[in-house]
């Protein structure tokens, strides 16, 4: 589903983002990207929607290369991927039901298909009776909530999150954590950054480490602990 | 739908600086417009000159009949000659009697025309471009006194009015670039209200000519709106500026609007669109960037 082949990034002032790196993510995998600041993980998360293009190797999303897909078709591999941001990037004049109708509508979805599709993605992420409130009369978590039912809303293969919960207090990034899972066991792959050492050990997840842009360690269901390696 | 009526809405919340590009627009087709105008009434007053452009080969006073018939047909034969036309010395006097009018008329009444004026022969060129060698031509036939080319005239008028053509064709020019550059900064500020908007659209996977289309739209409104102005304004300045004009400018027939309304109208208005949406699309164009 998801493929690093020798991946390295360079910014503009020669500063490595990632070097070289390697890994292979299967269609269904629930991925912990971990790493102190600075390690990369958000150039990993960025290389996926095309936002940022390597120095050298291959990104391969959904059977796509992303590196060198056309700008023009862009926009088709970001259809079949879900971006969770950590500041739920919401708009204030629409109503929950509008934002996540908004994502359908600017891909030219059908009316039909939106009326269908929004509520019952709504009451997925168990915002049903929400629906007509603006993200300002929302708690942050129900923001969140908001955001991923967006993020899912044009039924991407693959939903990417970069610290969804970083805003978030314990419980209410729980309740985050328990939405993210429920999708995944519906067969949605989703990549997550995060921060949270709780999160990462409840979970029994694959967890990839970066340091300084390399992977440093690669455990199927492991834990958070940044300094023991595998 | 979407597309409209996020562009009119935009529209709304810059009031002031969609008027001003709508001005600015109206502005520089409306000079576009005076300019077409002007460029169809001097191609039309230049067909109808040219179509008077004879040269004019002046007769000996002493010359018989038998040599006017001689030299006739001799000039008939001149290379590039289109038609040739005699005119006796009666025709001529009456010819510049009428001209003159009736009030002239009592000058003339003991006069006869063949005192004064000579005979000539009209020549009609086939080529305009080669004028100067019939003259040459008709100048060596023997008989022929004197030859007369009308086309340094012309020439001149014609270069005098590329100067104003040119002189417009700049200052149009000028009013462009600022016109398009007001667009383009009347878009900027819809687009920078909508830079969140824009942000989530990448994201969720929208196509660039989706995320433009309210933009241009906008652009294109404001061009429509500009050069509907500037058409209204036109027709009704050029009608009455041809009123005006047409009393001293008897020898030549002018177009009326109604004649020129179509191309000019659908100059002015394709301008107009092309402005608008040219202008829209540079302002988005970094937006796009993510
Ligand atoms: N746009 C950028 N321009 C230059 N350097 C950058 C940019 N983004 C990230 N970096 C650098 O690349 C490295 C990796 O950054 P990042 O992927 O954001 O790490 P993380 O998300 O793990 O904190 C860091 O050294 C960071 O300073
Ligand atoms: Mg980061």
């Amino acid at each position: 589903m998801i493929e690093f082949r020798s991946v390295t990034v360079i910014y503009d002032n020669d500063i490595v983002g990632l070097e070289n790196v390697s890994f292979n993510i299967e269609e269904g995998e629930f991925v912990f990207l971990v790493g102190k600041t600075g390690a990369g993980k958000s150039s990993a998360i960025k290389l996926l929607t095309g936002e940022l293009k390597p120095y050298a190797g291959d990104v391969i999303v959904n059977g796509i290369t992303v590196n060198t897909l056309k700008n023009r078709k862009l926009p088709y591999l970001r259809r079949s991927v879900g971006v969770v941001f950590q500041d739920f990037r919401l708009l204030p004049n629409k109503t929950v039901y509008e934002n996540v109708a908004f994502a359908m509508e600017v891909v030219r979805a059908k009316k039909k298909d939106i009326r269908r599709k929004v509520p019952t993605i709504l009451s997925l992420v168990g915002l049903s009776d929400r629906a007509k409130n603006y993200p300002n009369e929302l708690s942050g978590g129900e923001q969140q909530r908001v955001c991923i039912a967006r993020a899912l809303v044009n039924s991407p293969a693959i939903v990417i999150a970069d610290e969804p919960t970083g805003n978030l207090d314990v419980e209410t990034a729980d309740e985050i954590m328990k939405l993210l899972m429920d999708i995944n066991k519906m067969g949605t792959t989703i990549v997550m950054v995060t921060h949270s050492e709780k999160i990462v050990n409840d979970a029994h997840k694959r967890v990839i480490q970066l340091e300084s842009g390399v992977v440093v360690r690669d455990e199927k269901e492991g834990g958070y602990n940044l300094d023991v390696l595998a | 739908m979407y597309s409209l009526k996020t562009a009119l809405s935009s529209l709304g919340r810059n009031a002031v600086m969609t008027i001003a590009s709508i001005v600015t627009i109206a502005c520089c087709l409306f000079l576009f417009g005076v300019f077409l105008l002007f460029a169809f009434n001097i191609n039309y007053i230049g067909e109808q000159v040219s179509s008077q452009c004879e040269l004019q080969a002046y007769i000996d006073e002493n010359a018989s009949p038998a040599d006017e018939e001689r030299i006739l047909s001799e000039i008939n034969s001149i290379d590039n000659v289109k038609s040739v036309e005699f005119e006796s010395k009666e025709q001529a006097f009456e010819n510049y009697k009428t001209q003159l009018g009736a009030e002239y008329s009592e000058y003339f009444r003991d006069m006869n025309g063949s005192d004064i004026l000579r005979s000539s022969v009209k020549i009609t060129p086939d080529d305009l471009s080669r004028v100067n060698e019939i003259e040459q031509n008709a100048l060596l036939v023997r008989g022929v006194a004197k030859v007369v080319n009308r086309e340094d005239i012309i020439r001149k008028v014609i270069s005098a009015t590329d100067l104003i053509k040119f002189g417009s064709l700049i200052a149009m020019l000028i009013l462009l670039i600022t016109a398009v550059f007001i667009i383009q900064n009347t878009i900027k500020l819809s687009v920078h209200a909508r830079e969140d908007e824009i942000h989530i659209m990448k994201f969720v996977g929208a196509t660039d000519s989706f995320i433009r289309r309210p933009f241009m739209l906008e652009g294109i409104i404001v061009g429509i709106i500009g050069a509907s102005i500037a058409i209204i304004v036109i027709s009704f300045g050029y009608t009455a500026v041809v009123g005006n004009v047409a009393g001293f400018l008897d020898i030549f027939r002018l177009y009326s609007f109604g004649q020129l309304a179509l191309p000019v109208a659908g100059g002015l208005m394709l301008f107009g669109i092309i402005m608008g949406s040219f202008g829209s699309r540079t302002a988005v164009r970094r937006h796009l960037k993510v």
